[in-house]
């Protein structure tokens, strides 16, 4: 057995309006990889039933009957959401096929996104998942209220799709120097599928362009030897907006960072880095660590 | 962490709010009646509810749970008050929370596993029952117009909820009370009214040492008290902490929920409030009406204390028949009636743990005792049970002249002397072989019996062998690292 018949590109589905953009990224990735997909739909309970009576009176039985209540109404709404999930499944898994992928798994489980993430940790090679699931569905801005955890919560590299899928042919990495944006220098410089894209940006941001074109010229001979087009750009200032402008100039498809580099409270006080560049951009992300 | 906190705050706002209101309206009078039980000012459990709930609400374990003061504690409270007063009692109070304090750190609340399920129910028809009797001072000697009154007052309850929309927008016992009180106000009628029973509060309460010496012989004085109210505190609160996990089927953390019980406890002491805890009733109306988070223990402490600052002249008229009424619904209520019908169907031994916590604890008022004797009579009854599953198969062989008992199950204190008994000692051989890698000795008592059986044998003039001692006594660590692995368990209770 190898390493790679345990490990998955785990895509995870809610049926928000992202959930096809995911799929298929999902195939993309696995036709361009050697791992296979597993789609993952995970059934959310809020608890907070509908019925809700103000009588305010103590009556015999009281918890027996409001047990009863509660875990029918939670059956149905289980129920629905159990072949909700199975429809979206079904529909993922029809169309990995058509694309001519044999070995996908299908998977629901009950509980949040992020206890799914934790339980399946070591079986994920990279998870894709929408920057807003389905309670956000129709707000412009902004990122699921699950995201942000989840990106603390994983070890393991995230895609974030932000936009309708299109097969990528600009690819930009923010570099900064630090361990994980040379890892994903590693993964560029590795991956055969590098080759095929149009073009690697490789962007650093720093606070005076000298030090800034150090890290390009580091970032350019770590690629040199890979056989593919690589345009170094140094640049200074405020790097949300210098790095979202130069996404929208040059048709970047997806972005390479390192996540969270500050601890949880600098992120909660002032906002993370990533945090807002998610916000900002309508760029795909893939976030290493 | 953050965004967990933040959704156990905030993930259910208009529930949690709505919710919080209608166990406030629920809690007053249960507030005002527990004051009564403990024999203090009804201000005093009024700010004791405000202190705790909003404390709890931020410091608990259990999101969603409604804690305040309950009559549970107030029983625990009486002597106490009518021999020491008032400080006595705020004084046993801060230190009833310091001990769960302690207890949280301590994990005791692993300890709620040993109360079983008839133990539960026996705490729950007990408590029930005292609220019933703590009634009866008001119905006894008393004019015709508070049976009437009281009579009056239950008929709303139980009736008004029929009634088409309104019945299940307004709370019926608001309903009784409001109906009672104008009734009474305006025909002029001479009955007790909340008034009569002691101050209620007009300002916010404040932050006040409560004004005794600090000295050993109040230590001594109060400990007692302390010990059991944080113990009945603790009990409550798991249990209904319990309860409302099984309800909107999510966890709670009980270690939490000891040391925030604690730190409420002390808040109310602080502030002139009575020791209190969890309260089960509380806390399923509020799931039924809607509330889930934490906001909505923090609004019922709120709108509770502005409703009794506010409304105190109102609450002054209020006739106590109205409250009895109320009393009475929580009791009935409380009480677990079709655990009378189980007594026929269910095995004697659960009923006898049952109706004994019941007898010891309207014995002595105390739930403690009630909660300590239901889970020893348990024991005993797990104990005898066990000692069952064990029995000797023997066998001669002629040949040989030898005798061969194989054991097979549990052997402990209580099954060691029919062990023993089961041996043939009349019968004279010449070998005795006993094999006893099927039997598991679960302590010394049996390893006793064994060392006593095989004197017994040899002084017959047998030789006695014994097979399969090793694998017998694994069963005789106090902890074996097995918990967890299965195939080790198997390997010690299966058949070897």
């Amino acid at each position: 057995m190898t390493a790679t018949d345990k490990v998955f590109i785990l895509a995870c589905l809610d049926g928000s309006e992202l959930s096809n953009a995911v799929i298929e990224q999902a195939i993309f990735l696995a036709k361009n990889s050697q791992f296979p997909i597993k789609f993952l739909h995970t059934i959310e309970h809020s608890h907070n039933s509908k019925q809700v009576h103000h009588e305010g009176t103590i009556t015999p039985n009281m918890t027996e009957n409001l047990l009863n209540d509660l875990s029918n109404e939670e059956r149905i709404q289980s129920k629905q959401l159990i072949a909700d999930g199975k429809t979206l499944l079904n529909n993922a898994t029809q169309k990995a096929e058509k694309a001519g992928l044999s070995n996908t798994i299908a998977k629901q489980r009950h509980g949040s996104l992020l206890e799914a993430l934790q339980d399946l940790e070591q079986e994920i090679a990279v998870v894709i998942l929408g920057a807003k699931g389905e309670d956000h569905h129709g707000e412009k801005k902004g990122l699921g209220s699950q995201l942000e955890q989840a990106i603390r919560v994983s070890h393991k590299p995230l895609l974030i799709v932000k936009k309708p899928f299109v097969a990528p042919q600009n690819l930009m990495l923010a570099y900064n120097g630090s361990p994980t944006s040379k890892k994903a220098l590693d993964l560029i410089r590795q991956n055969d599928f590098s080759t095929q894209l149009a073009n690697i940006h490789i962007i650093s941001v720093e606070k005076n362009i000298e030090a800034a074109q150090l890290l390009i010229d580091e970032a350019t001979k770590v690629l040199s030897s890979a056989n593919c087009i690589v345009k170094g750009q140094a640049m200074t200032g405020e790097p949300v907006q210098v790095l979202t402008e130069y996404q929208q100039q040059h048709n970047i498809d997806l972005t390479l960072m390192g996540s969270f580099s500050h601890g949880k409270i600098h992120g909660f006080m002032f906002g993370s880095f990533t945090t807002q560049m998610l916000l900002e951009s309508a760029n795909n992300f893939l976030l290493l660590r | 962490m953050l965004l967990s906190a933040k959704q156990d705050w905030l993930g259910n706002i208009r529930g949690d709010i709505l919710a919080g209101i209608v166990v406030a309206i629920a809690l007053v009078p249960e507030a005002i009646a527990f004051s009564i039980i403990a024999g203090v000012d009804p201000k005093i459990g009024l700010y004791a509810s405000f202190a705790i709930a909003v404390i709890i609400a931020i410091v608990g374990g259990r999101a969603g749970m409604i804690s305040a003061a309950t009559a549970a504690t107030a029983l625990l409270m009486v002597t106490l008050v009518k021999d020491y007063g008032l400080q006595y009692l705020l004084v046993a109070t801060i230190l009833a929370g310091v001990l769960q304090i302690v207890a949280g750190y301590l994990n005791l609340h692993k300890f709620m596993s040993f109360v079983s399920k008839s133990v539960m129910t026996g705490f729950l028809n007990a408590l029930a029952i005292l609220i019933f009797m703590a009634q009866l001072p008001e119905l006894i000697n008393v004019t015709w117009h508070v049976y009437a009154l009281t009579a009056a007052g239950l008929g709303i309850i139980y009736l008004f909820p029929y009634l088409p929309v309104v019945g299940k927008i307004l709370p019926s016992p608001l309903i009784n009370i409001i109906a009672l009180t104008a009734f009474v106000y305006f025909l002029g009628i001479d009955v007790r009214t909340i008034g009569d029973m002691g101050e209620l509060p007009d300002t916010l309460p404040i932050f006040l040492w409560p004004d005794v010496p600090l000295n050993f012989e109040t230590l001594q004085i109060v400990l007692p008290y302390s010990l059991s109210i944080a113990v009945v505190g603790l009990l409550e609160s798991l249990m209904t902490a319990n309860v409302i996990d099984e309800l909107t089927d999510t966890t709670s953390d009980k270690k939490r929920e000891c040391k925030g019980q604690g730190i409420a406890n002390i808040g109310s002491g602080l502030m002139g409030g009575m020791a209190g805890c969890a309260m089960i009733g509380q806390s399923i109306i509020n799931v039924k009406s809607g509330g889930r988070g934490r906001l909505s223990a923090m609004t019922a402490g709120v709108v509770l204390l502005i409703l009794v600052v506010f409304l105190s002249d109102i609450l002054k008229i209020v006739p106590m028949a109205a409250l009895v009424a109320v009393m009475i619904m929580v009791s009935i209520g409380t009480f677990n009636w079709t655990s009378l019908l189980e007594l026929k169907t269910n095995p004697k031994s659960a009923s006898i743990v049952m109706i004994s916590t019941v007898v010891v604890v309207v014995w002595t008022h105390n739930l403690a005792f009630g909660v300590f004797t239901g889970i020893l009579i348990g024991a005993l009854f797990m104990a005898q049970r066990l000692s069952q599953f064990m029995y000797i198969e023997s066998d001669y062989d002629e040949a040989t002249d030898t005798r061969s008992y194989n054991v097979v199950g549990q052997i402990f204190f209580n099954s060691s002397d029919k062990f023993i008994n089961l041996f043939d000692y009349k019968e004279a051989i010449d070998k005795v072989v006993i094999d006893v890698h099927r039997a598991h000795f679960w302590d010394i008592t049996a390893v006793a019996a064994l060392d006593k059986v095989v004197i017994k044998l040899r002084r017959e003039g047998a030789d006695v062998s014994i097979i399969g001692l090793n694998e017998a006594s694994e069963t005789l660590l106090d902890k074996f690292a097995v918990h967890d692995k299965p195939e080790e368990i198997e390997k010690i209770m299966g058949g070897h």
